[in-house]
């Protein structure tokens, strides 16, 4: 128990760190690797909790996919993060009192937790010991059933997150040069060649 | 085999949803020369579902396993919805093609835009809720920046992008705060929870139930969330702008109603605070900062901001009449934001828009049908009567009188006087100032449909306001018993 | 045959919108057929219904349209009432506006706004009718104030005539303050019966009979008061004495705008809302005998007034002012079926005598003084006949339509045997005798001895066209049969059977029922009167044509007191009108001007201009301060719960 007990602080901890760190370093790559190690942490936990499902989905869909999206986007664009910074301070007083009185008044209801026994857990489904049912056959049970039409909308939100990015994206440009091939070996000499005639001291 | 649920509540949301992809399907093989197609068939299929909601799919009940839910209110307000993005996309169908805006995911995206509304319009669940707000508001996001050639439309689509997804996380966070200390995301369950004889509120839910408003308030453009209407309207392609204006608002508005009065429908005495708070600073601001504005499409902006004060006045009554009162904010509001954008497509001068109030300069004598319309609507937005605006405005004062706020009435008709000059301003532009250069002419047949039709609706809704008031009441009553 | 009730209604309406919206595009000459067309199909549907309803006994009480406002208690219908009262009311309205439609085509030919005309004169009988109908009070008030517009319109409708548009400004105000009368009276209704439509008013009357309220610290019987707000109403729309001053000036517009005003729509409209009231105003005694005395009053005087006027329209208006007189007193007496009787004769033979001078003044070129005119008799002779139609009718000579209607208003009065209904019968004798005497007065000076008009006019006089004419023969039967009909179908027997309960007299106001038995002498005295009259004007006017001159100069300080209607305008003028435009213009040049708009409006304009620049400098147009209002305001919201211990 111990032990769990002292990953779980060592996960959080990292995880809060590393949270800070996505926004406090200088270089946006470091923060990109940040939020790796926030990842991979919070996976940490998943597991700490026997959500073993999410926190494989966490790393294979965040850490493999998401994460290292942006780092190519970041490391590919080359964006003055410094001087988009400018002013930061600036606004720092307010920004981090807003911070802190947000901060402390979530402390406060969290500290206030008043589950009592007859709110907990009036709606969902008795849950099964984790030996009967693994976690990923529990999702794979409400996911196309219970939660179809939640799956279906996920669905269609996708779709549009797809032809958005499409659109926005796919654009005909003009004055944009591009490698036709087919133009390319269709062209004859005459089209590709012209000859003329230059006179002496006169230049084309 | 397992039987078959019953997909009848679904039906107009499932038609949706399979004809925009076919329509998606259909645009990829035709291309872009198809987009005046697509446009009418979005159009038409906007048509079916309207028949949908009304017919086979209108009768109160839930489906999907309780995640969606069917009542009168839903029906109405999924009418209206209807309508709304019916209107707004006949509206730009000669835009895109004048701006070269002519690409046939617009229509779809569209489309898919109103089935995001549909599915927020009849949630009954918080998931299914955020699910739909992200299927609009994703797809709006993309239409506000179609025009990637133009500056101004990226930097409004980037602009709502990036504050919509700060208003999604404040709701995500509200949904969370709520799921964690009730351990429940379905209304009803949370309405048991909430009311007499369930288990009370802790400080937690409340904490919760403020970030949801407020992400719910983002998409209504409720001050202090407001900030980034003007500049979105401003930004985005014109048509778009009139879309924001009237189906968006209308699900949103439809989405705070449902979420306030059923989940938290006991828990009137806390929320009441936040809508108050919300319904007075989006009421003076909308009057206030729109007097200073030069370009029609950012006093439209300021302008919707304050109706939805004026709107949320009657949810701040708290009660069945302040309900009622603002469905039939919302079905007049559309009237007359429809007709109102209709006029402001119709400013175009030599093939180009021009977006200045003073370009509206002596309409009378150059167009004077298109200057009466736009009076009308003018004058019906500052609450004149007997136009339509007025009893819109009056419904709902009268709600907060009943409900004895009467410093929330005095508030909410002064800044309506306020917000009459700028109106009226507009009105004394287009009649007493010295002409400009024509608008081109003709505006077309559909603009000069909408702008008719929404003129004679606002002009002669007194006449028989009946089915109106009616329709508005049935629906207060399923949400608000 | 729903649809035909319907018709009978909207028919006017659509030849309205029509003239009115499509007119410049039609013509003039098609709108002026098509408005005549949609009249025609009332006029038609509105027999229909008079048949229907008055003789096969199928009334409808509540053809109902839609429900117009629904809030609380209070409920109002566009709902067509059609009792044998309203039906009698459609048939004459819908008949003597159609006539007067036609003739208008010729009247209004050369006239540069015949669309216009058309759709307020169409406009204006659908008014007239929608107020006829009416269901409820609100919808009557529609009526009521539809009729009062159009009337501004259209005695305004030469608006770039000064006089017009100030005849038609006073007819306005003037209505407004009885109009103001007729909307409180309906607010006590509401507040006493906590409702409007007829039906249940009516059947809650009795209750109430006695009852007493608490008005401006005074205890007044209930429905005396509203009775009295109520007919405040009617004296303002029927230009009774002391909101009279309206009716003589509106003949400023067109000829037959002033026939259809005061034949057949707008001013009987005070006299038709008592009789329609009837349920109410039998309860209340004081009221009914106030009614009497305004009306008998306002028949004297008016008549009096007549006898000196020189233009022609202004001696028919004051007699119609006079007439309405007449209608007025019988209904207090509560005969109020003669009193729609005499509405009914009345309009015929009014609509006549006003199209017939219209005819005059379109031979004379436009001049309408008397005593400018003279010897028309040989070169007009069809309007010269129908005019002595008319005139005849209005004295009440024997076998007229006005013979029988008028004697029976005098015999019931006499009949009411009390000191209300001698007051009235006397007057109303002196008013015959005086009504005859203007009668025969306007025949002779306007036909006959020599002319007094110019060469040139003279020379131009010129029979009216056919489209004029023929609807002056066809009201001239009107006024020789209507009084005959009337009588045949029963409209004025005593048992009251033919009104089939629309019209409610209590069992002890049964001066009708005597009427029929009064002594000779009363029966005669109003014949004999008529002739005195007659023969009075023929000698001054003709036999001793110096006669008027020499009356009027022994006479002088009466003939002026007459010849101006009792210095009521100048009274008016002195005591309200100037009055207010001192008080108004203080309170504009102080008040408005100096304190309002000095400290409000500018000041007021000037810090919300302020607001708004700092309203639109918030919007600074960067994404993180948009990102950090969002923020702040989630953040105070929620400080706010906890501070404020919300949960």
């Amino acid at each position: 128990m111990i032990i769990a007990n002292l990953a779980f602080y060592l996960f959080a901890s990292v995880t809060v760190a590393a949270a800070v760190m996505v926004i406090c370093a200088r270089n946006p790559v470091h923060s990109v690797l940040f939020l790796v190690l926030a990842f991979f942490n919070s996976a940490g936990l998943f597991v700490l909790m026997g959500a073993e499902f999410l926190a494989m989905i966490l790393i294979v869909v965040y850490v493999g996919a998401v994460a290292v999206l942006f780092l190519f986007v970041v490391m590919m664009l080359d964006i003055n993060f410094v001087a988009l910074r400018e002013g930061f301070l600036q606004y720092l007083p307010t920004g981090g009192l807003i911070g802190l009185i947000l901060l402390a008044e979530l402390v406060l209801v969290i500290g206030g937790w008043s589950i009592e026994a007859e709110i907990a857990v009036p709606a969902s489904a008795p849950i099964p010991a984790p030996a009967e049912l693994s976690n990923t056959e529990a999702l794979g049970g409400v996911l196309y059933t219970r939660y179809a039409y939640l799956f279906q909308a996920a669905g269609v939100i996708l779709l549009i997150a797809m032809v958005g990015s499409i659109v926005l994206t796919h654009r005909v440009r003009p004055g944009v040069r591009k490698q036709r091939i087919s133009r390319q070996i269709s062209r004859t000499r005459e089209e590709a060649v012209e000859l003329k005639k230059v006179s002496p001291g006169e230049g084309a | 085999m397992a039987a078959v649920p019953a997909l009848m509540p679904v039906l107009a949301e499932m038609l949706l949803a399979v004809a925009g992809m076919a329509l998606l399907l259909f645009g990829v093989f035709r291309g872009d020369r198809a987009t005046r197609l697509i446009a009418w068939l979005t159009v038409a299929v906007f048509g079916a579902a309207f028949l949908a909601v009304v017919g086979p799919a209108s009768a109160p009940g839930a489906a999907l396993e309780g995640l969606f839910v069917v009542d009168r209110f839903a029906v109405f307000m999924k009418t209206l919805v209807l309508i709304g993005a019916a209107l707004t996309l006949i509206m730009s169908l000669g835009y895109i093609r004048r701006e070269n805006m002519e690409r046939f995911e617009f229509p779809v995206l569209m489309l898919f835009a109103t089935l995001g509304m549909l599915m927020m319009i009849s949630a009954n669940d918080l998931i299914a809720l955020y699910m739909g707000l992200e299927l609009q508001s994703l797809a709006l996001y993309v239409v506000a920046a179609f025009r990637r050639d133009s500056l101004r439309s990226t930097e409004a689509g980037l602009k709502y992008f990036v504050l919509g997804a700060l208003a999604s996380g404040m709701l995500l966070y509200g949904c969370s705060l709520v799921y964690g200390f009730t351990g429940t995301t379905r209304f009803e369950v949370l309405a048991d929870l909430f009311g007499p004889g369930g288990a009370g509120v802790s400080t937690g839910v409340v904490v919760g139930m403020v970030f949801i408003a407020a992400g719910l308030a983002f998409k209504v453009s409720a001050v202090p969330f407001h900030m980034w209407t003007p500049d979105v309207y401003e930004g985005a392609p014109t048509p778009v702008a009139a879309f924001f204006s009237v189906a968006p608002k209308i699900a949103a508005v439809a989405l705070l109603l449902r979420v306030m009065a059923q989940p938290f429908g006991d828990l009137v005495a806390q929320w009441q605070q936040i809508v108050v708070f919300i319904s007075i600073a989006s009421m003076l601001l909308g009057s206030f900062a729109a007097l200073a504005q030069t370009n029609i499409k950012r006093l439209m902006a300021y302008s919707s901001i304050g109706h939805i004060g004026f709107a949320l006045l009657g949810l701040a009554a708290g009660t069945t009449e302040g309900v009622r009162g603002v469905i039939l904010y919302m079905a007049i509001y559309l009237a007359m934001n429809v007709g109102c954008w209709g006029c402001i497509l119709a400013m175009r001068r030599q093939e180009r828009m021009v977006e200045g109030i003073d370009d509206l300069a002596g309409l009378a004598r150059t167009n004077p049908l298109m200057a009466l319309a736009m009076g009308i609507f003018m004058f019906s937005m500052a609450g004149i009567p007997p136009l339509a605006g007025f009893f819109a405005k009056l419904y709902v004062f009268l709600a907060v009188i009943e409900a004895g706020m009467y410093t929330l009435a005095v508030i909410g008709v002064l800044s309506s006087v306020v917000a009459a000059v700028y109106y009226l301003r507009i009105v004394k532009i287009m009649y007493f100032d010295e002409e400009g250069d024509p608008f081109d002419s003709p505006v077309g047949g559909e603009l000069t449909f909408i702008m008719a039709g929404s003129g004679l609706f606002v002009l002669l809704f007194f006449v028989y306001p009946t089915p109106l008031v009616r329709g508005a009441q049935a629906a207060a009553a399923a949400l608000f018993p | 045959m729903l649809t035909l009730y319907v018709a009978s209604v909207f028919g006017p309406l659509v030849g309205s919108v029509i003239a009115g919206f499509f007119g410049r595009a039609l013509g003039d000459r098609a709108t002026g057929v098509i408005a005549c067309m949609m009249l025609g199909v009332a006029m038609v549907a509105g027999w229909y219904v008079f048949y229907e309803v008055a003789f096969l006994g199928r009334s409808r009480e509540a053809v109902e349209l839609f429900t117009w406002i629904d809030s609380g208690a209070f409920e109002a219908s566009w709902a067509l009432r059609f009792d044998v009262l309203a039906a009698v009311m459609v048939f004459v309205v819908t008949t003597a506006s159609f006539l007067i439609h036609v003739y208008s085509i010729g009247y209004m030919a050369h006239d540069p706004g015949v669309p216009r005309f058309f759709a307020y004169l169409s406009l204006f009988t659908f008014m007239m009718l929608m107020l006829v109908t009416a269901d409820n009070f609100v919808q009557m008030y529609f009526g009521w104030e539809g009729v009062g517009l159009c009337s501004y319109l259209l005695i305004g409708f030469w608006y770039k005539r000064p006089s017009a548009n100030a005849a038609a400004i006073k007819a306005f105000i003037v209505n407004r303050v009885g109009d103001f009368g007729f909307a409180l009276g309906i607010f006590g209704v509401f507040l006493v019966f906590n409702a409007v439509a007829f039906d249940t008013v009516f059947a809650a009357a009795p209750d109430y009979a006695g009852a007493s309220i608490e008005f401006l610290g005074f205890r007044i019987d209930t429905l005396t008061l509203i009775c009295l707000l109520l007919f405040m109403g009617a004296m303002g729309k029927s230009a009774q004495f002391i909101l009279h001053t309206w009716l003589p000036d509106a003949m400023e517009g067109p000829t037959p705008v002033s026939a259809l005003i005061h034949a057949a729509t707008m001013v009987t409209a005070g006299v038709f809302m008592v009789v329609r009231l009837s349920p109410l105003f039998e309860y209340a005694p004081v009221a009914l005998a106030v009614v009497a005395v305004i009306g008998a009053t306002t028949a004297f005087f008016a008549a009096t007034v007549a006898l000196c006027q020189t233009d022609i329209k202004r001696v028919i208006a004051y007699s119609t002012c006079s007439q309405l007189g007449y209608m007025f007193f019988a209904a207090g007496v509560s005969a109020y079926s003669v009193a729609i009787f005499h509405l009914m004769t009345h309009a015929f033979f009014k609509a006549l005598l006003f199209l017939a001078a219209g005819s005059v003044i379109h031979a004379m070129s436009d001049e309408q003084d008397m005593r400018k005119m003279g010897g028309l008799w040989k070169r007009i002779p069809l309007t010269y006949g129908v005019m002595w139609v008319g005139s005849l009718a209005l004295a009440g000579v024997p076998f007229f339509s006005g013979y029988f209607s008028k004697d029976l208003i005098l015999e019931s009065a006499f009949a009411a045997d009390s000191a209300v209904g001698d007051y009235a019968f006397w007057l109303g004798i002196a008013a015959a005798v005086m009504t005859a005497f203007y009668s025969g007065r306007l025949l002779f000076m306007t036909f006959h001895g020599a002319s007094r008009a110019s060469d040139e006019v003279m020379a131009r006089v010129h029979e009216s066209p056919k489209v004029m004419t023929i609807p002056l023969v066809l009201l001239a039967v009107g006024a020789i049969f209507s009084g005959v009909f009337g009588v045949s179908i029963g409209m004025v027997d005593a048992d009251g059977a033919f009104w089939n309960g629309s019209i409610l007299v209590l069992s002890g106001h049964d001066a009708l029922a005597k009427a029929h038995e009064v002594p000779g002498w009363v029966k005669l005295l109003p014949v004999v009167m008529a002739g005195v009259g007659i023969t009075v004007a023929l000698v001054m006017y003709i036999v001793l044509p110096s006669l008027p001159a020499l009356v009027a100069a022994r006479l002088r300080p009466v003939y002026l007191f007459l010849l101006n209607k009792w210095y009521f305008d100048e009274l008016y003028d002195a005591v309200f009108v100037r009055p207010a435009h001192y008080i108004g213009r203080g309170f504009w040049k102080a008040g408005d001007g100096a304190l309002i708009d000095g400290v409000g409006p500018d000041g007021v304009a000037a810090a919300a201009l302020g607001i708004a620049r700092r309203a639109s400098r918030l919007q600074t147009g960067y994404l993180y301060h948009y990102a950090f209002a969002m923020l702040i305001g989630v953040a105070a919201l929620v400080t706010w719960y906890l501070l404020a211990g919300g949960a």
